[in-house]
């Protein structure tokens, strides 16, 4: 059978509802600035792209502001927040890779790049994003963060959720392997 | 050949970027080969750091945080709107689930009525029929079907209708007629006889009183009325 509840309770829980949501909103507006930035670097990271890392971005925003009730320790909610914007970045890279194979396997015709898109392109920069690709999303999150400003080992292995020797051999490991192929 | 056992250490000692071993420093100091390795795989490192550095620690335009804002916004106000798109759709799919079931129950009755439209027939009611029925209450006249209608249709004044089968039509017609011309037979019939029935099933039969004291006999005719019986036989 179903309880009685007093109207005036209805209107005090959802009152207390409505300045719950109000007080996760603002702490959620705090952390927009730094957490933005977060996720647009790591998405950047990923793809290379500013205007598809903003998607990335605001992508995995949304979806932690979803979450965020959830997620009211910092710590993790960063952790999570990196987690999703690179889980996010690699596949959106990855449908992008594919569109562009069937994009080029129907267009034949398409326009070739000039000597000025080669001259604009940095040769180093795209042979270390091919280096990077090759890597394992591990060791490649590792390298990411770890480039990051004001990452040291021990925030990111904080972030990671992982211990610090185990942080530092992957990204000894990961940048081994970028000098091996870009040597 | 006696570099090749440093080979491992110079690239530990250019990725880590951090101090020299002391075996090996004292080798760089008499080795040039060794040191220019050294020096080419730190700038090789240095190189992989500041381009990953450049490319990650790239800053949003200005209007991204702005945008991300509005974008929060939107969502706060379209998550109220969200729920009411599924109260929407919930509403929506209960219409069709009511336009796909609505068909199939409410074809029994119309299709019984199709299918019996055949054997149906009007009963012209005369008012004494009418009146008789309605006293009777379970004749012929008003039938299971007409009983079945909804409210609406049974307030409105229309003859009944009886569901006859096909091959009993012309007997139910007939019948009918003699009711409609108050022949006695259907008569008898369509009026009510139920409270009779009750009355001479429980009612004690009426036998009058008769004297038996007459018939009595003196012994003296008795024996000779048995003896006339006897001689008879």
């Amino acid at each position: 059978m179903q309880e009685f509840t007093w109207p005036g309770l209805i209107a005090e829980t959802e009152l207390a509802f409505d300045l719950e949501k109000a007080a996760l909103r603002q702490e959620f507006e705090r952390r927009l600035e730094e957490c933005g930035t977060l996720a647009f670097r790591v998405a950047l990271g990923v793809l290379r792209n500013a205007a598809d890392a903003e998607d990335i971005a605001q992508e995995a925003m949304l979806r932690s502001y979803r979450r965020f009730a959830r997620l009211r320790d910092p710590s993790r909610f960063r952790a999570w927040l990196v987690r999703i914007s690179f889980r996010l970045a690699l596949d959106h890279g990855r449908s992008a890779r594919r569109r562009k194979q069937r994009e080029t396997a129907w267009a034949t015709d398409l326009p070739k790049p000039t000597a000025e898109d080669f001259a604009a392109s940095n040769e180093f920069g795209r042979r270390l994003q091919e280096a990077m690709g090759a890597l394992s999303e591990k060791s490649r999150l590792v390298l990411l963060l770890t480039s990051m400003d004001g990452h040291s080992l021990e925030e990111v292995a904080e972030l990671l959720e992982l211990p610090v020797g185990t942080v530092k051999s992957r990204l000894h490991s990961a940048r081994k392997q970028l000098a091996e192929k870009l040597r | 050949m006696t570099c090749d056992k440093y080979e491992n250490a110079l690239l530990l000692a250019a990725a880590s970027n951090g101090e020299l071993d002391a075996k090996l420093a004292r080798h760089l100091e008499r080795c040039s080969t060794c040191r220019m390795t050294l020096r080419s795989e730190r700038e090789l490192f240095s190189r992989i750091d500041s381009a990953l550095r450049a490319q990650v620690n790239e800053d949003p335009r200005p209007g991204f945080l702005a945008q991300l804002r509005l974008q929060l916004s939107k969502e706060l106000t379209a998550r109220p709107g969200s729920n009411r798109a599924w109260h929407v759709a919930g509403a929506a799919l209960a219409l069709v689930l009511v336009a796909m079931f609505y068909p199939l129950v409410h074809a029994r009755p119309s299709s019984v009525q199709g299918n019996l439209q055949t054997p149906t027939i009007r009963v012209p009611q005369s008012a004494e029929v009418r009146k008789s029925a309605r006293a009777s209450g379970d004749l012929g006249v008003r039938s299971r079907h007409h009983s079945k209608r909804s409210a609406v249709q049974s307030a409105v004044p229309q003859e009944p209708e009886v569901l006859v089968p096909q091959d009993e039509q012309k007997a139910f017609a007939q019948f009918v007629a003699c009711v409609a011309r108050r022949d006695s037979e259907a008569q008898a019939v369509v009026m009510p006889a139920a409270n009779k029935t009750v009355n001479r099933n429980t009612e004690l039969p009426q036998v009058s009183f008769v004297d038996i004291a007459g018939l009595q006999l003196a012994r003296a005719r008795q024996e000779e009325w048995i003896n006339q019986n006897v001689s008879s036989e």
